[in-house]
């Protein structure tokens, strides 16, 4: 018997104000005459049964004599029949003085504590702080960066889709099946192959070669630049590239040439990254 | 010569019973304010045995106890063939307060009077002696808020093994279910279990268990407790006027004393326990978490006093149904019967 009891007087201590409790048995039934009665249930969490509610009631005296007790009392505040109840919770020091501890709430029937001042605050606060965050998360997305153009904004393409680093790549394919794509020019392109050749000089290739596939170590480097280009998008390619590239592709890729497999891959990427069902994968190949 | 008749100013009739009639005195030497209980010699048959036997059971225990909770036997004297005892004078007793609608006993004022019972007990105890008829109706309470266990008409060493009690004592609300299947060695779980009732009743302010009968009383107790068996307590069998009692299952105390706090429920839990030796004596009880748990018990002085009692004083004589009742055996069946 204790340990229900304490259980859940234990829930109502943690966080009284994200509980809520009802008696749908009850509920039909309230009136302004009985709401104390079902506030006094011994189930409610809200209700602290040694209160001189209950010991008044225990004594089988008139509630009238709460006015005279000193201690912890309930009292209905407010009534909108048929709808809300409030019931106070409150320190009596004497017949004319009382603390008021909390309000409780009873809307159709279900018990809520009304929060204090300093809840509400918080949990504004928390709430616009968060939207805050999220929607500087979302801003950052939009945010691209290319040395040539410094920083721009980039509201027309979604997220992973069309990054500067895939464009400039994979440019001849880009162009037919995105035209709304901006070609990055000869210049930017041969800069970035020999801004890339030197930095495959400066930090060689982990040594990898000892699986026998060509395949994977070609993924890998793929990969390994696109984690150093634009780590961003890193997540989504990772993601999707080790997931699925390992069974289906290396048949065709030992039969191909690495460099075809290494144009396949990417395809795949960006096939990837515009979500086709999983299922076309193999034709494209 | 000394001559007590002197020494006591008769100020009030208090009451009248079948052995006794009490009276209000002021003690003229101490200037307190007494209570003279005049025992009745009664008819020539009753005379032939000499003294009343309860009033020789109180003179014969209270001379030699001596505790702020047991009543005071402040004086015997005698006067031609009457003999008449002196005891503190008390204003109140619970019973009066427990029915007393105005008042409300909070939880620190049920406290207050059970440790003041626990401890009177307790002396009790220590000296081997049981009082056998606790009932709210014999607390008794002045206006200090001291409260002392009176009413010894009952009262009997124990202890001894071989000595056979008889089983007719205790009021029957307050009677210890072993009382009621006839056991005829007991000790002090049976005013133990007196104790657990009337502090039920504090916190009732009705009779916890109030039988009609003894079989009523036996069956009113095990549909509250459950109906104990063999497991539950070894050797009820065996036991005289032991008899088979439908099953009940037990309730919650907590369901019952609904604005009682754990600890509260965990003393009452111990006084009310069916198997005696599981009864918890004073000295556990007082040790138990309750008494040194918040609320503190309320003082002496602020605890609660029936409204007409000071009024009553100026209009009329007050009645002092107290004395009285315990005299002639109240109105409930209780005495001892031989």
């Amino acid at each position: 018997m204790m340990p229900a009891r304490i259980g859940g007087m234990h829930i109502a201590n943690e966080n009284p104000l994200g509980l809520s409790w009802h008696d749908s048995a009850w509920i039909p039934l309230l009136t302004p005459s009985n709401i104390m009665d079902y506030f006094s249930e011994k189930s409610n969490p809200f209700f602290d049964r040694t209160c001189n509610n209950e010991v008044v009631k225990m004594q089988r005296l008139s509630m009238d004599q709460l006015q005279n007790m000193t201690g912890l009392e309930y009292i209905l505040l407010h009534v909108q029949d048929p709808i809300l109840y409030v019931i106070r919770k409150q320190q009596r020091h004497s017949p004319q003085h009382v603390i008021p501890l909390a309000d409780y709430y009873i809307i159709a029937g279900i018990v809520y504590q009304a929060p204090d001042l300093a809840s509400v605050l918080n949990s504004r606060l928390l709430s616009a702080v968060h939207h805050l965050q999220c929607s500087f998360e979302e801003t950052m997305m939009y945010s691209k960066y290319h040395p040539s153009k410094g920083y721009w904004w980039d509201f027309k393409a979604n997220k992973a889709g069309s990054s500067p680093f895939n464009s400039a790549q994979s440019a001849p394919k880009e162009v037919s099946t995105g035209p709304k794509e901006e070609p990055s020019t000869l210049f930017q392109r041969q800069r970035v192959d020999m801004l890339l050749a030197e930095l495959v000089r400066q930090f060689p290739l982990p040594v990898i070669p000892t699986t026998s596939s060509q395949t994977n170590g070609v993924t890998v480097k793929t990969e390994n630049m696109t984690d150093k280009e634009k780590p961003i998008e890193s997540n989504n390619v990772n993601n999707i590239t080790i997931k699925q590239e390992p069974i289906d592709p290396v048949n065709t890729e030992m039969t191909n040439g690495s460099i075809q497999g290494h144009i396949e891959i990417k395809t795949e990427i960006k096939q990837e990254n515009m979500k086709p069902p999983p299922e076309k994968k193999p034709r494209n190949m | 010569m000394y001559e007590p008749t002197l020494r006591y100013e008769k100020i009030d009739f208090l009451g009248e019973g079948q052995f006794a009639t009490v009276y209000k005195a002021k003690d003229v030497k101490s200037d307190k304010i007494v209570a003279v209980k005049k025992i009745k010699i009664g008819s020539r048959l009753e005379a032939q045995d000499g003294i009343n036997r309860t009033a020789l059971r109180e003179i014969k225990l209270l001379q030699e106890l001596q505790h702020i909770n047991l009543i005071g036997l402040l004086d015997v004297f005698g006067q031609k063939s009457n003999v008449s005892l002196v005891f503190d004078f008390m204003d109140t007793d619970l019973e009066i307060i427990v029915k007393d609608s105005n008042i409300v006993l909070t939880p620190a004022n049920v406290k207050a009077y059970t440790i003041m019972t626990l401890k009177g007990l307790e002396y009790l105890h220590q000296n081997w002696i049981l009082h056998r008829d606790l009932k709210p109706n014999n607390l008794l309470i002045n206006r200090e808020g001291i409260l002392k266990i009176g009413d010894f008409g009952l009262a009997k060493a124990f202890g001894s093994p071989t000595r056979i009690n008889t089983h007719q004592v205790v009021t029957r609300w307050y009677r210890s279910p072993e009382l009621l299947f006839g056991a005829r060695q007991y000790g002090t779980g049976v005013d133990m279990w007196a104790v657990g009732c009337i502090l039920a009743e504090l916190l009732l302010r009705v009779p916890f268990l109030p039988g009609e009968s003894d079989l009523d009383q036996l069956s009113r107790i095990f549909q509250v407790f459950g109906t104990p068996n063999e497991e539950t307590w070894p050797g009820m069998k065996n036991l005289t006027d032991y008899v088979q009692f439908k099953q009940f299952p037990a309730q919650q105390l907590r369901h019952i004393f609904s604005a009682a706090a754990d600890d509260l429920l965990q003393l009452l839990d111990r006084l009310l326990a069916l198997y005696p030796p599981a009864r918890c004596d004073c000295t556990q009880a007082l040790q138990m978490p309750y008494f040194s748990n918040k609320p503190a018990p309320t003082v002496g002085a602020k605890l609660p006093m029936p409204t007409n009692i000071f009024k009553m004083e100026s209009e009329k004589p007050s009645l002092k149904r107290k004395l009285l009742d315990n005299i002639d055996g109240g109105s409930l069946a209780k005495r001892l019967q031989f």
